[in-house]
């Protein structure tokens, strides 16, 4: 993000850009995808939570370690959290600016780069080590 | 960059009530924003009393009688009365509308009058509206060819003319984009629903040949996707258009030219 000073002719000029240009289109995309592909797997965790509501833990890790359960459930958590960064991102880009967004958009992708790596991580130990 | 409070010397202050007309028998109270800058003092609400018997039904109308008749200080912009011009446009009872087209028989009890919000304050009722122009400047809002110019004119069908219907009849008196609250925050690099709305009216105009050269311009997080759906524009515009769905048009036109 640009830091230098908006002047009237910066803002009249068609080509002055304030941000990732390339980016802004693929980000609103992705935005877009992840939130319809989030509406279908939110519904296989639904069904998740109450196939196993009122059963105890091995049972739940028995659901979760069936591949056809717990691989979708990743394959969730991580578009979830691309999701959970964009949408993120579009708030910081309307109250921060300049070096703090930059610091508050860095602990943004390694908070969802952190709940990815240990929900990730966590789901497949349970499909494949039990 | 969101600004939630007002500073100290902004804040507007209980101002004077001025005398109720001598006879009158209707008033209609109401309650106005006055803002000298040549004064170091805070903007102030001063409070008028209106004779219907004696004034037009519109809230320009009142504006024009306490001009005329009270407070000859009270600034504001105006000229065509009929809703054309856009010169009028201000915050009356919390919605930005036009004087000139707003009834004071819409709402009971006193009218409330501000300048069209989160806008520099030229003096009283008038904005400072040279950022909103710039903006209006940077997506050219003129006819872009190529191809060489034709002897008699540029001609188009009348389904491609029947695509600018809902578009061209914005009068740019900004009451949407002041309503917008992305562009109260990003108010310099947002481009504001009326400028995307006259830049998807130069897009999708069939005479237009530089489509590509519009979209590179407006691909920006900031001149095009601060625009989050609010939809305040469409609830704000005076003259009925929608700029939001104008806005969601460019955004398709993004998204099919990447997915092309």
């Amino acid at each position: 993000m640009r830091e230098t000073v908006i002047t009237k002719d910066t803002i009249a000029n068609p080509r002055s850009h304030y941000g990732d240009a390339r980016a802004s289109t693929r980000h609103f995309l992705t935005q877009r995808i992840t939130g319809a592909i989030n509406i279908l797997f939110l519904g296989l965790l639904l069904f998740i939570v109450v196939r196993v509501a009122g059963q105890d833990r091995t049972d739940l890790v028995a659901v979760i370690g069936n591949g056809w359960i717990g691989l979708p459930f990743a394959v969730l958590i991580a578009v979830v959290a691309v999701h959970m960064r964009n949408g993120m991102r579009d708030t910081l880009e309307d109250y921060m600016a300049g070096s703090m967004y930059r610091l508050t958009m860095s602990l943004n992708t390694f908070y969802c780069l952190a709940v990815a790596v240990l929900g990730i991580g966590a789901v497949l130990k349970i499909v494949f080590w039990g | 960059m969101a600004e939630l409070t007002l500073r100290k010397a902004d804040q507007p202050q209980k101002g004077k009530t001025w005398p109720k007309p001598e006879g009158a028998t209707r008033l209609r109270e109401f309650h106005v924003y006055r803002y000298d800058p040549d004064t170091e003092d805070n903007p102030r609400i001063d409070t008028y009393f209106v004779d219907l018997g004696d004034c037009g039904p519109m809230i320009l109308d009142a504006l024009l009688y306490i001009k005329n008749r009270i407070d000859p200080t009270l600034t504001l912009r105006r000229s065509c009365r009929e809703g054309i011009c856009g010169s009028c446009s201000m915050n009356i009872n919390g919605l930005n509308t036009l004087a000139c087209t707003k009834g004071m028989d819409d709402s009971s009890g006193p009218i409330k009058i501000y300048p069209l919000p989160h806008m520099p304050v030229v003096k009283d009722l008038v904005p400072d509206l040279t950022t909103f122009y710039a903006q209006h400047r940077a997506i050219e809002p003129w006819l872009k060819t190529t191809s060489p110019t034709p002897e008699k004119e540029w001609t188009q069908s009348v389904e491609s003319r029947a695509k600018l219907d809902g578009l061209y009849e914005c009068i740019l008196c900004a009451c949407c984009s002041t309503s917008c609250p992305s562009y109260w925050w990003n108010g310099e690099k947002y481009l504001g629903p009326a400028a995307l709305l006259q830049a998807y009216r130069w897009l999708i105009d069939s005479r237009d040949e530089t489509t590509q050269e519009r979209l590179d311009n407006l691909e920006d997080p900031f001149k095009l996707y601060r625009c989050h759906t609010i939809m305040n524009c469409s609830n704000a515009c005076p003259k009925g258009l929608n700029p939001a769905k104008a806005i969601a048009q460019i955004k398709k036109m993004m998204v099919e030219r990447k997915a092309a």
